[in-house]
């Protein structure tokens, strides 16, 4: 057992032993509260210490290497080839910091969930296991399994400790998500079979088809492209697959609105970079136009939805999938800074959205309402928390010196330079993104933290406490590092993205774009 | 003629021999012990189901072949549907001894019927004769008709008992007379003849063949519930006790597709004459609209029950168009897989639901589940499992069983994926309604006067051996896939040694 398999599997091994310290002392009479503070701590130790495994990670990792390592691979089910095949490569390694970054977090940011802490915290657990899974698998069954088990937690997650509309947007969340993903199953089975049926490896099978071996036929291939697109482009969610999301995002819990926005929404946007585009590398390039303008839509879209929102959360929610835009946008732009631009710029908004979200319900709880137009003036009862949604906010906008900047910044300037048609006209209708999202963020802030308190509750709101601290500094220092010193994150996944890059549009125009470059 | 040369061979028998001696052996301490030998009526039971279940583990040593002239074969699809009967039995068996507490009904009885239906069932999985299909189909039938009716006090019952009586005699005759044309026109019963009559061309009348084949596939079809032969289902399954229901669901379902598949995939398999190409492309394009037909009519109607016992029987027929597509891969292996997994969630569901639901069927209705989801997580837990490995999703039995034959079906038959698009579409399709119990058990307030059910010893037993078998099947199907998918020697001797 090495070390990735560890770092995956301590969540759950955490979620069995919640399961069975509840049912243990929970026999012998310890009452319910005392067990749920208990259940807490539980968690936050296993989220912490995987965190604190998963940094292991780092000093072993070689930045020059494009393939995956710190592999592990066993047979798992040998008649179809399925192999228990994990490792770690640059375009997944900060996803998977990130994922246990994130989780303690929001478990913080989960403290006041009184409704049924234990089972609450094996979702989680178990969610954390799952997402885990879909970064670390170079095979395709493992990857699909994982990518299924996160719906099931989430699904509850929402369900059961979501707000007022909380079964729609659970059901809706569920249904979109396993559309997609089901057809991806078909279009896995068929590559596998393609590729022989022995193997579900993904490095091998990329390696087949960049060299030849495997030929997928012109007709199908179209269709298996769009099936893995469909489950990604769900998850991701791009315009106009993305109604599921406001929703879920709303009736969701804080710490799940965190990690669904952190994480599970990276899940399809890393899918396209690890299926889509190596995989059909000739369809990625006929289709980048289309995807493109797709992404551009979300952009606009998302911002000018987001601008009219009186509730907040669902503002975060709509800014998301501008944001997320602006990532699939990098994606199909297939240059090198426009590629590490979108790895980044997932990062960013794991880090920033999962902050935002966090404040929102920082506030909610204080108050339970999310309606912009319920505050005004926050400011002066609540200095600090001001201070920090304030830097996140100039952060998700593209701020300078902030993370969000880095990442929007090289996915423009890649896009524009990129040789997929119309991409300099995207790249100039995405810029316009930029600006409409200071547009609702600042417009936000202001009708939020500044001006005179115009309401009575609001004037002897309680600042941000010691706990809520914890969960929020994290993020905001982060936003901070992740803004200075981009290249100590941009370094490690450079390889891998390249290995992609050139599979999709070949080495010749690497070399093209370093003439240019000089 | 020796007794030898017509294969006499007793151990080749055994697993039915030994049930069926156990169900006499019931029936006799039942009738010398005091009233309500309940546990010790369960307790012969398990013993005998579980020595059956070695006996059929203990057959594959005896080799691939046939027995007494061919009635009998030892093959693998007879040894794996073999288990999947016995374990569907093992956990009747384990659940019933609570039920028949609860209803205050006569244990005796029950466990030889339940036993005489798990004999006919094994006999039909080793059937290599017409006649023996004809045999062991009648005696599981007809002890599942009683049954069907043994709440004998209760309306619904007797009408389940009814209407599964003379529907499934109804389609005992359309199997019988397809049986009957299918000798007429190759001059035997016995199915390896038939198959080398087919495939030398030597059919005295091939259109009174093609007429007899599709009269048993109309006969076989009635038995596993597909469309346009499923009418009967819902109705016997909402009224028959939940645990009956369970265990229709499974045993006799997978006992008669190990008969289906012996007739039609291996019986009726690819042959180069001209009678045989005809014979396989008609039944498996008649066999690919009736699976595309069943399972979206499951599915479909599916979405629209409120009662659990209804719903699931919609999903059975689903289930079935599910297992025929891996049928028309020709290759067993994804069909036993399939039918164990599904046997295995399916008993699981119907366990919680015949504790839910308690003595009399009383709360069958979904709307009563609500919020029962944390109230009862012993029992609301593993039905969501077994709704969630139903719906197929991952690491559970239903998925990797789905997955099986959605592989297998694009692998070998280019001209059937339409049928996995199909089955595919139906799958989410099914989502949506599998889904509905786990919302209003987990995500409605609980409802008022919910009494939280007593769950006794062996109840539990037969919970987390589903459960886990649930995920056993779903994470580690390794080694039994490898042992479906091992190249046997096929003997084709007709005498056995």
């Amino acid at each position: 057992m090495k070390l990735i398999t560890i770092v995956t599997f301590l969540p759950l091994l955490g979620a069995v032993a919640l399961f069975l310290h509840g049912v243990f002392w929970a026999s012998r009479g310890t009452s319910g509260e005392k067990l749920d503070e208990q259940y807490r701590w539980i968690t936050i130790f296993f989220t912490v210490l995987t965190f604190v495994v998963s940094l292991l990670i780092l000093p072993g990792f070689d930045s020059s290497i494009a393939a995956p390592q710190m592999v592990e691979k066993h047979d798992w089910i040998t008649s179809f080839g399925v192999q228990y095949f994990v490792g770690i490569d640059g375009i997944s390694i900060w996803l998977v910091l990130l994922t246990t970054f994130l989780m303690p977090l929001s478990v913080i940011a989960s403290w006041h969930v009184t409704k049924r802490v234990r089972e609450y915290m094996i979702f989680m657990l178990v969610l954390e296991t799952g997402m885990l899974g879909v970064f670390v698998s170079f095979d395709m069954f493992l990857f699909y399994l994982f990518f299924e088990i996160t719906l099931i937690p989430m699904y509850f997650l929402i369900g059961v400790w979501g707000g007022e509309r909380r079964i729609y947007a659970a059901i809706k969340f569920f249904i979109y998500t396993v559309v997609g993903s089901l057809l991806m199953l078909i279009a896995i089975i068929a590559i596998y079979l393609y590729n022989g049926g022995m193997s579900f490896d993904i490095v091998e099978i990329t390696n087949n088809i960049a060299t030849g071996r495997t030929v997928i036929p012109g007709g199908v291939k179209f269709w298996l492209w769009m099936a893995f697109a469909l489950a990604f482009f769900i998850k991701v969610p791009l315009w106009p697959l993305h109604t599921w999301l406001p929703d879920a995002h709303v009736e969701a819990p804080t710490a799940g609105s965190i990690i669904l926005a952190g994480v599970l929404l990276k899940m399809g946007t890393y899918g396209l970079m690890r299926f889509n585009l190596p995989f059909f590398p000739d369809i990625s390039r006929e289709m980048a136009p289309w995807v493109m303008a797709f992404a551009v839509i979300g952009i606009i879209y998302g911002a000018l939805v987001a601008m009219v929102q009186p509730d907040m959360k669902k503002l975060v929610a709509y800014s998301s999938v501008s944001h997320l835009g602006f990532v699939v946008l990098g994606i199909f732009a297939f240059t090198e800074t426009a590629m590490q631009g979108a790895l980044y710029q997932m990062l960013n908004h794991g880090i920033s959205t999962g902050a935002l979200f966090m404040c929102v319900g920082m506030i909610y709880e204080r108050r339970h309402t999310r309606q912009i137009e319920d505050f005004g003036g926050v400011a002066t009862p609540m200095p600090n928390f001001s201070t920090m949604f304030m830097i996140i906010s100039l952060s998700s906008l593209g701020l300078p010196l902030l993370n969000g900047f880095i990442g929007e910044f090289l996915i423009l300037i890649g896009t524009f330079s990129s040789d997929v048609p119309y991409a300099k006209m995207f790249a100039v209708l995405g810029a316009t993104g930029v600006i409409l999202s200071a547009v609702y963020l600042l417009w936000m802030l202001q009708r939020v933290m500044f001006g005179r308190v115009t309401r009575r509750e609001n004037a002897e709101l309680e600042d941000i406490t010691l706990r809520e601290k914890f969960g929020l500094i994290p993020l905001v220092a982060m936003a901070i590092i992740m803004g200075v010193i981009p290249m100590m994150f941009l370094r490690s996944t450079e390889k891998s993205v390249n290995s992609v890059r050139e599979i999709v549009v070949g080495k010749l125009e690497r070399v093209a774009v370093t003439i240019q470059k000089d | 003629m020796q007794l030898e040369n017509l294969g006499l061979y007793y151990w080749a028998i055994a697993p039915e021999i030994i049930v069926s001696v156990v169900a006499v052996i019931i029936m006799m301490v039942d009738a010398f012990s005091a009233r309500g030998a309940r546990k010790l009526n369960a307790g012969i039971a398990l013993v005998g189901l579980v020595a059956t279940l070695i006996s059929v583990i203990m057959l594959e040593r005896l080799g691939t072949g046939s027995y007494f002239s061919g009635m009998v074969v030892i093959d693998p699809i007879r040894i794996f549907f073999s288990v999947t009967i016995l374990l569907a039995a093992i956990v009747a068996t384990l659940m019933a001894s609570q039920f028949l507490k609860d209803e205050g009904l006569p244990p005796g009885e029950f466990f030889s019927l339940l036993l005489f239906a798990t004999a006919g069932m094994l006999l039909l999985a080793a059937a290599g004769d017409l006649v023996t299909v004809f045999l062991g189909l009648e005696i599981a039938s007809i002890t599942s008709y009683v049954l069907a009716g043994y709440r004998r006090y209760d309306l619904r019952s007797n009408e389940s008992s009814l209407k599964y009586f003379l529907l499934g005699s109804f389609s005992t005759a359309f199997l019988l007379y397809g049986m009957a044309l299918t000798y007429g026109a190759t001059g035997s019963t016995n199915i390896q003849k038939i198959t080398s009559a087919i495939a030398s061309g030597q059919v005295t009348y091939p259109a009174l063949l093609l007429v007899g084949a599709g009269m048993m596939m109309v006969g076989f079809g009635f038995k596993i519930a597909s469309a346009p032969f499923h009418l009967w289902t819902p109705d016997v399954y909402e009224g028959a006790p939940t645990i009956v229901t369970g265990f229709m669901g499974a045993g006799p379902k997978a006992a008669v597709f190990a008969a289906f598949l012996r007739v039609f995939a291996v019986g009726f398999g690819p042959q180069d004459s001209p009678i045989g190409v005809q014979l396989h492309s008609g039944w498996v394009t008649s066999l690919a609209v009736i699976a595309a037909l069943t399972m979206t009519i499951g599915n479909v109607i599916a979405l629209s029950q409120k009662n659990i016992k209804r719903l699931l029987a919609y999903s059975s027929i689903a289930h079935a168009g599910y297992a025929l597509v891996g049928f028309l891969t020709g290759d067993f292996a994804p069909v036993a897989f399939y039918m164990l997994a599904y046997s295995l969630m399916t008993l699981g569901a119907f366990a919680v639901i015949q504790l839910l639901a308690r003595a009399g069927d009383q709360r069958t209705e979904i709307a009563e589940y609500a919020g029962i989801g944390f109230e009862v997580p012993a029992l609301s837990f593993p039905l969501a499992i077994f709704l969630l490995s139903l719906a197929g999703i991952p690491p559970t039995a239903g998925f990797m069983s789905k997955f099986y034959i959605f592989r297998s079906a694009w692998d070998m038959n280019p001209e059937l994926r339409w049928l996995v698009l199909v089955a595919v579409i139906n799958s989410i399709i099914s989502v949506y309604y599998y889904l509905y119990p786990i919302v209003i058990m987990f995500f409605r307030p609980l409802v008022p006067g919910f009494i939280k059910p007593r769950i006794a010893g062996l109840t539990m037993v037969a919970l987390i051996l589903t459960v886990l078998g649930t995920f056993y099947l779903g994470i580690l199907p390794n080694g039994l896939m490898n042992a479906m998918t091992k190249p046997v020697a096929v003997v084709s001797q007709i005498t056995g040694r």
